[in-house]
């Protein structure tokens, strides 16, 4: 009951923010660009539509995760708006973890939006093919962004908005190379190896949720990889919230 | 290890050991609002890892029921206890219960009602829909949060307009939303931290009236001011903080009989009468236009002088008691805690 009462208010938050009406406009006319540059793409209109609109899908997402998100309880501490939620009956888990799902239904939304209009255009142009392949990446890059928004979440219940911002974006940059970090790993000697391995672990793995080649080819997905997609995001997601929990049960609202 | 590691406030080591040890979990009276035994906080810096001493050792008792109002200059720890007792701060020692809850638990803040110092709100919202918030996150049903909100909006002037945004709020009204928001769900024990700051004297006098009515209700009242007459004219207690220390608790009355009473005799204008060398220092005179007044710094004189006065042939109109001020006790509390420290 209560996290959903904050995921409510965070919801809301999010939704009456101007950043957020921006980034939908910005992701409408990307995808009216792409449908003005595929006569260009020589022939390679539908793999240009569907993979530059998934790409901005995600770049998108993850803009509004490093210009909100990221200051989502921070926020709330410098401001001291926080006191008058903490000095009710709540914990500071729920409160955690009620930022959290408000922050991840409102790029859900997000995505969603953004999706179905790529959806639409795909099955406009006659691209019907492709439809469910578009909704199946588009599932995929929101999972993707939730894991994102966990990590926000705990460097901003820890840290100010602009070091939690760059937190993040590494995470995001370092996740985004973390099957090429294991196979470098491989090749590196024992210890340094082992290192740069656990690094690779650490961070999400986010080609996991990255399927926008395969949907620009046309080509759905297995139930099974949106079952592992789905499973991973989920334990990811619970351990960096237990971990940011932990740290911001001892912390002191001066 | 004392004494190595000193610091300006204080050393790691006095910090560790300097303390009573924890009361444990059992609270010693269950009938209190507010039961504080041996609360502490203390600060380290990260990187010098020097201590600094918000609160030290602290003993409170509030009756339910009551009115207690915390007294004390900035820095004397006040905001730091009523955060310690909300659970927005962890304390360093000592333990808290509030309505026979732990402080540290949610329970105990199921029948609380906060109001911060200078609150801030969400501006995204409007004033009705903050309210329903802070009902449910209470535990109120949608519904009657609801009710609550539209009723405690309208209790405190701002029902007028209840889908103005909070961004156009002015910070009067901003505080009288905080102190609506901490109402709302009808608590057992309100602790309000500056309740009067930001108000002007309409708003003052409508706080004032909201702290007796809920003090009617029987609502335990702790609160922080620096408004000496709104303090005396609402609490039953008053406890005076200095450099994060409880010096006193007492009522007002006891606290103003403590100091020594000073008399004024009013006296019709007559003849310049020269007062007798033995009064020096204890009697002074003030030559006004119409009248003539001796202002006595010790009761005990007053039937001597008095019957001189009357043996000259003055007339006397007036004798008037003149009680300390809060105020001045105040005052003179935190000098000699300044005195007693720098000793």
């Amino acid at each position: 009951m209560i996290p959903l009462l904050i995921a409510r208010n965070t919801f809301r938050e999010a939704t009456r923010d101007r950043v957020l009406a921006g980034v939908v406009v910005a992701g409408l006319a990307l995808l009216a660009l792409t449908q003005a540059a595929s006569s260009l793409a020589m022939g390679e209109g539908r793999r240009f539509t569907v993979d530059l609109g998934l790409s901005g899908i995600s770049v998108l997402g993850l803009l509004v995760i490093l210009l909100t998100g990221t200051s989502l309880v921070a926020k709330e501490v410098e401001r001291r708006t926080i006191y008058n939620l903490l000095s009710r009956p709540i914990t500071r888990p729920a409160y955690l973890v009620g930022k959290w799902i408000g922050f991840s239904a409102t790029l859900w939304s997000v995505a969603l939006l953004l999706g179905l209009a790529l959806w639409g255009l795909v099955v406009l142009r006659g691209w019907g093919g492709q439809g469910l392949a578009v909704l199946e990446a588009v599932y995929l890059v929101g999972l993707e962004l939730s894991v994102i928004t966990a990590l926000a979440v705990m460097f901003s219940a820890l840290s100010t908005p602009v070091l939690s911002a760059l937190y993040t974006l590494g995470f995001y940059v370092v996740g985004q190379w973390s099957n090429d970090l294991r196979m470098l790993a491989e090749r590196l000697p024992k210890e340094l190896g082992m290192l740069l391995g656990t690094v690779a672990n650490l961070v999400p793995n986010l080609p996991l949720f990255n399927m926008r080649t395969l949907a620009a080819e046309g080509h759905s997905t297995t139930w099974l990889h949106l079952g592992l997609a789905s499973g991973y995001a989920a334990v990811y997601v619970a351990c960096v919230l237990c971990l940011a929990t932990a740290a911001f049960e001892s912390k002191d609202f001066k | 290890m004392k004494g190595i590691m000193q610091t300006s406030a204080g050393s790691i080591a006095e910090w560790q050991t300097a303390d009573r040890p924890d009361p444990g979990p059992t609270v010693p009276d269950p009938g209190l609002a507010v039961c504080v035994r041996g609360l502490a906080k203390h600060y380290v810096h990260p990187w010098t890892l020097r201590v600094t001493r918000g609160l030290e050792a602290l003993d409170l008792d509030v009756r339910r029921g009551e009115v207690m109002g915390l007294l004390g200059p900035n820095g004397a720890g006040k905001s730091t206890t009523l955060k310690l007792l909300t659970g927005l701060l962890k304390p360093t020692h000592g333990q808290a219960w509030l309505m026979g809850e732990p402080a540290e638990s949610t329970a105990s803040r199921r029948s609380l009602g906060f109001l911060p110092e200078q609150p801030y709100f969400y501006d995204y919202l409007n004033g009705l829909e903050y309210l329903e918030l802070a009902a449910q996150l209470s535990g109120m049903q949608a519904g009657t949060a609801r009710e609550r909100a539209r009723h405690w909006l309208g209790r405190v002037g701002l029902g007028e307009r209840p889908r103005l945004g909070l961004r156009k709020y002015s910070k009067g009204m901003l505080q009288r939303l905080g102190l609506a928001a901490a109402l709302v769900h009808d608590p057992e024990l309100l602790i309000l931290d500056e309740p009067m700051s930001g108000l002007d004297p309409f708003g003052r006098r409508d706080v004032r009236e909201l702290i007796t009515e809920q003090r009617e209700r029987g609502v335990t009242v702790l609160f922080s001011s620096h408004i000496l007459p709104d303090v005396e004219m609402l609490c039953d207690r008053v406890a005076i903080m200095i450099g994060g220390r409880l010096t006193r608790v007492a009522t007002v009355g006891e606290l103003v009989e403590d100091g020594a009473q000073a008399v004024e005799i009013r006296c019709a204008p007559g003849a310049l009468l020269e007062l007798p060398k033995h009064w020096v220092g204890l009697v002074s005179r003030t030559q006004r236009a119409d009248e003539s007044v001796f202002r006595l710094e010790d009761e005990a004189q007053l039937a001597d002088v008095l019957g001189w006065l009357l043996q000259a042939g003055v007339q006397v109109r007036a004798v008037t008691p003149q009680r300390p001020t809060l105020e001045t006790l105040f005052l003179a509390a935190a000098e000699a805690e300044r005195e007693r420290r720098s000793a």
